[in-house]
Order: structure tokens, then C-alpha cells, then sequence
């Protein structure tokens, strides 16, 4: 089933350029989707959207199959959770546990519950120890991981990450990336991250990839992460797997070309064999 | 004159309940015309480090010597201004800090906080736009209508504008896509080998470490866990364990290939000579 179907989006911030245009797509139940695409591609202010924080100007979305709307807004809000890139501007609470109780409090939640589902996502974000510290105290990837357990702490049907591991150290974020993946498998959550992160797109189960506001290519990871031209032109990384397999056909080894180490590893050991 | 720490020590809130060692009796030489990148996890002092080099944090403890400014932690400094004019800081995230009506006057603030006219602001500022790929049609647009990317190179254009003989670059390319990311580490090689600027990059991109820096500096609870050249960093890989640091793909894959049984130096770095080497062993098989 469709969590979320969006047909032909539009939106203009200044109402002279299109920051999106005429924008299509669904995403399944459950699913795992990266959205991928240069600075300025339109892949934020669709999440924006999403949650309507901003307004279209045509088109439609549909969450649940109910349309977001004036009327539905505040409903579908409850099912959707997002985490922005920087974290300083989402850091509400004096303290992390402060704020990580904030949309509990939104929500009325009893205190005597509140503490342990705070205790909870605190410690599924490796930030118990930190419960009462202060914001300042804290670095950008901690603040984040906290951003992070208040949203979770929501049970959202759907959460959108917005480039929300980019400020992370790579620890930081291999655990964050281990996390949506963890809480993919674990639940039902539909789960929607942008992301400049070729390793985490090829983990996801669908790729949407952006440019000047359109949607240019969707499909699985493997599909499109093997379209080299189209991701060069398009300003995008290629995977370090393809470039290897390329740089071995330039040796003239007939290779496979592959978008993940593992598969190179593979590949590579097989031709071993055969030669 | 190279930069030196000498026994440094900086607590934020001192004496208070919420008293944090930031960073303990760091003593440290940053060599000066190469590019240093200074690495660690999330919380380890990294940015304290870096923000003690204009003297924007004052030592709590020890000394260091920046250029030829001494800071001393007993002392109260004196003249400040010359050392925040010779060393540019980039913190993280910079392009929140544009503040001016166009992207000309946002550049022009730092040269003529420190003393140029009207005129030579508007020269340098023409100098600088080309060099961080912004040409002159940008200048009297506002900051605020461009892409996260270009506010960014505004923001550091503002920086080299001031012409500093040490540029530190807090995370710089967080949030970029790749190529802006690529189009920003060609800048500070640039500023570097073709200005002979001295610059330190605090990142957590190993990939940016390996393909474009000389020296690295790792930071690990507040004191300094390693510095050597990129090279040898990268050779030792219990080292890169021990710190929990993802090795470049490169790396990775190297070290996945000597698993299976390829017999790979360990001080290949470039994916061609790795490809080299593994067509080698296939063939050899044929």
C-alpha cells in the first residue's frame, strides 16, 4: 500500500521560480527511500511540504490516502516526524531530557510514563548518560542524536530525515545510519531520508534522485547507482565500488560493474577462479 | 613561526556546577604552509582546539604561541586584533552568520573592521569573488537569495578577504553535496599551494584527509591522541580501529581484498595502482 502518493507537486517561494515542479511520486508502506540530489534541487523544501510546513501551490499529497490539507494538517503532523540537518535549530529543552520530553508534553503524556519512554530513546540514541546535560555542553552530533530519540519518542508512522547525519562524526553517523536501519526492520515506520550519502542510498530500498526542482530518475539503488553519466551530470557521487570497477576494466579485466564493496570483493574473487 | 601549544588546558565554565574540561595540557606544533587536518570523534575538543587560534577561547591553563603573538593563561591579552586580522576562523555552518544588503558590502565588512577604505574593500572584494567561483554578477545581490553552497563560499570569500596568513576551517563542507564539497577542498588546496596560506581543516571526511591534506592531528578526549603525515596515518590501521574511525573506501577496500588472500602493500592509497595491482594477480592466474 502506499504510505504517501504525491502527484504533480508544485511550489515557487518566490512565485517567479519553481522550487519544485510538477513533482510525482509514492512511497510504499514501510519503506525505506532515499531522496538524492544536488544543494538546491528541491529535495528539502519537499519535505517541508510533506508536513506542511509549507504550502503547495498545486498538486497534491496524499498520506494515508487522506489529503493534506488545511483541514488535515494538524492530523497528519501526528504521524509524521522530521529531523532537520542542523540540530541547533531544533534544540527546544533546557536540558536532553527536557527536551525530549517536549512533544510528550505536547502530547500529554503522564509524567510517570514520560520518564521511561525519555530513558527509552535516550538510550537507543547512546545519549543516556547525557539526560541532564545542557544543550551548550553538548556537541552538534550529540544535539542531533537527541533530535533524533524526541522524534522517535513520537512513535511517528513516518519519519523524514533531513540530511540528518551530516554534521555527525563518522561514528556518529554509521550509528544513526545503524539506527534508521535498525528501526526500518523493527517496525512499520516509513522511513524518507535526503541524504548526499551513496552508502546509505545503497541500503535504501528506493532511490528518488532530484534536479532543479524535478524528479529525474527513481527506482532501486542497484538500477540507479549504475547510471554514471546521468550521476556525474547531475553534480552526484559515484559510488566508490563502480569507480573501482571501472579502473579495473581500464586494466582490461572483464568485471561486473558493481555499487558495493561487498559485491567488488565477490566479483573480483570469482574471476580469480575462473582465470 | 609555527603555531605551538604549550601545556594547554581550557574548562569551560570554570568554578560552576557545569565545569567541562575541554581540553587537557595540550602541547602541540602545527607546522606552518601545509594543509592539517584535525580529526576526532564528536565531542572530543576539536572545535575548542581550533577556536583558540585567534584567541576567540583564552586558555585556562598553559600557553601557545600563534605567529608571533604569545597567549599566555595567567596573563590578560593584549592586542588581539592583529593575531584575529593574520588568522581567518571559518566556524561551522558560516553562512548563518551573513548579515549585510549585498554580497559585496557582507565581504567588505572584515577589511574594513580592520581599517580599509571604501575603495580598497570594494578592490579586494573583486579580487576575492573569482577565487571562491562567485564572478562579479553576485556582488550587489543579496546573500540570502543564494544556495547553501554559494552563502558558504560568501562567507569564506568574507574570510580570505582579510587576507590571513592561517586560515582554520571548522567542518567546512558539512552539509554540502559532493561536488560542492570537491569545488570547496580545491579552494583551500588552492589558498594554500598558490598563496602559501597555512590551513586546518577540522573534519570528519577521511576522504578529504586522504586525497588533499599533508598532516593530521587526531583529537581524542580533549588531548591529542596522534599527529603525523597523512601517509603513514593511513598505514597503520589498528591505529584507525582503535579510534573508531571508518578508513576511507580505498582502505577498506584494500584491506577486504588482503582478507581473501591478494597480496596488496598496504601503502597503496590511489585506486588505479590498487586496480594495477589486483589485474595483476588475476591475470597471473590465467
Amino acid at each position: 500500500m502506499d504510505k504517501i502518493s504525491v502527484e504533480n507537486l508544485t511550489f515557487s517561494y518566490d512565485k517567479e521560480k519553481n522550487a519544485v515542479e510538477d513533482v510525482s511520486f509514492s512511497i510504499a508502506e514501510g519503506s525505506y527511500t532515499t531522496i538524492v540530489g544536488h544543494n538546491g534541487s528541491g529535495k528539502s523544501t519537499i519535505a517541508k511540504l510533506l508536513i506542511g510546513l509549507l504550502d503547495k501551490d498545486q498538486g497534491h499529497i496524499y498520506i494515508d490516502n487522506q489529503e493534506l490539507d488545511y483541514d488535515s494538517v494538524y492530523d497528519i503532523r501526528d504521524k509524521v516526524g522530521i529531523v532537520f540537518q542542523n540540530p541547533d535549530n531544533q534544540f527546544i529543552g533546557a536540558t536532553v531530557a527536557d527536551d525530549i520530553a517536549f512533544g510528550l508534553e505536547n502530547h500529554q503524556i503522564k509524567s510517570e510514563k514520560m520518564q521511561s519512554i525519555i530513558e527509552k530513546f535516550a538510550n537507543k540514541v547512546g545519549m543516556i548518560k547525557y539526560l541532564d546535560s545542557e544543550p551548550t555542553k553538548l556537541s552538534g552530533g550529540q544535539k542531533q542524536r537527541v533530535a533524533i530519540a524526541g522524534v522517535l519518542a513520537m512513535t511517528p508512522e513516518i519519519i523524514i530525515f533531513d540530511e540528518s547525519t551530516s554534521m555527525l562524526d563518522p561514528q556518529g553517523k554509521a550509528d544513526i545510519n545503524e539506527l534508521i536501519q535498525e528501526i526500518h526492520k523493527e517496525s512499520n515506520i516509513t522511513i524518507i531520508s535526503i541524504t548526499h550519502d551513496i552508502e546509505e542510498v545503497s541500503k535504501s530500498d528506493y532511490v528518488i534522485v532530484m534536479d532543479r526542482g524535478h524528479v529525474v530518475m527513481r527506482g532501486k539503488p542497484d538500477e540507479i547507482l549504475l547510471k554514471e553519466k546521468e550521476l556525474v551530470k547531475l553534480q552526484l557521487d559515484i559510488p566508490f565500488a563502480l569507480k573501482f570497477t571501472n579502473a579495473l576494466k581500464k586494466e582490461n579485466i572483464d568485471i561486473k560493474s558493481c555499487t558495493t564493496l561487498e559485491r567488488v570483493v565477490e566479483e573480483v574473487c570469482q574471476l580469480r577462479l575462473k582465470m | 613561526m609555527p603555531i605551538t601549544f604549550k601545556n594547554v588546558e581550557h574548562t569551560y565554565n570554570n568554578g560552576t556546577p557545569f565545569e567541562y574540561v575541554a581540553l587537557k595540557n595540550i602541547s602541540l606544533q602545527i607546522p606552518e604552509g601545509k594543509v592539517t587536518a584535525i580529526i576526532g570523534e564528536t565531542g572530543s575538543g576539536k572545535t575548542t582546539l581550533v577556536q583558540h587560534l585567534n584567541a576567540l577561547l583564552l586558555p585556562t591553563q598553559g600557553e601557545l604561541e600563534i605567529l608571533d603573538k604569545k597567549i599566555i593563561a595567567t596573563e590578560k591579552p593584549t592586542d588581539l586584533k592583529a593575531l584575529r586580522k593574520q588568522v581567518g576562523l571559518v566556524f561551522q555552518f558560516p553562512e548563518y552568520q551573513l548579515f549585510e544588503e549585498t554580497i559585496a558590502k557582507d565581504i567588505a565588512f572584515g577589511p574594513k573592521n580592520f581599517g580599509a577604505s571604501e575603495e580598497e574593500a570594494l578592490t579586494i572584494v573583486k579580487e576575492i569573488m573569482p577565487v571562491v567561483g562567485l564572478d562579479e554578477s553576485y556582488m550587489e545581490k543579496s546573500p540570502f537569495d543564494l544556495s547553501g553552497g554559494q552563502k558558504r563560499r560568501v562567507a569564506i570569500a568574507g574570510i580570505l578577504a582579510m587576507n590571513p596568513n592561517v586560515l582554520v576551517l571548522d567542518e567546512p563542507t558539512a552539509g554540502l553535496d559532493p561536488q560542492g564539497a570537491k569545488d570547496m577542498m580545491d579552494l583551500f588546496v588552492r589558498t594554500n599551494k598558490e598563496f602559501h596560506k597555512t590551513v586546518l581543516i577540522v573534519t570528519h571526511d577521511m576522504e578529504h584527509v586522504l586525497n588533499y591534506c599533508d598532516e593530521v592531528i587526531v583529537v581524542k578526549n580533549g588531548e591529542i591522541k596522534k599527529q603525523c603525515q597523512v601517509q603513514e596515518f593511513f598505514e597503520s590501521l589498528e591505529l584507525l580501529e582503535e579510534l573508531r574511525i571508518n578508513p576511507p573506501a580505498i582502505i577498506r577496500l584494500r584491506e577486504e581484498l588482503i582478507k581473501v588472500g591478494f597480496h596488496i602493500d598496504s601503502s597503496i592509497l590511489s585506486i588505479d595502482e590498487l586496480a594495477k595491482t589486483v589485474a595483476k594477480e588475476v591475470k597471473h592466474h590465467e
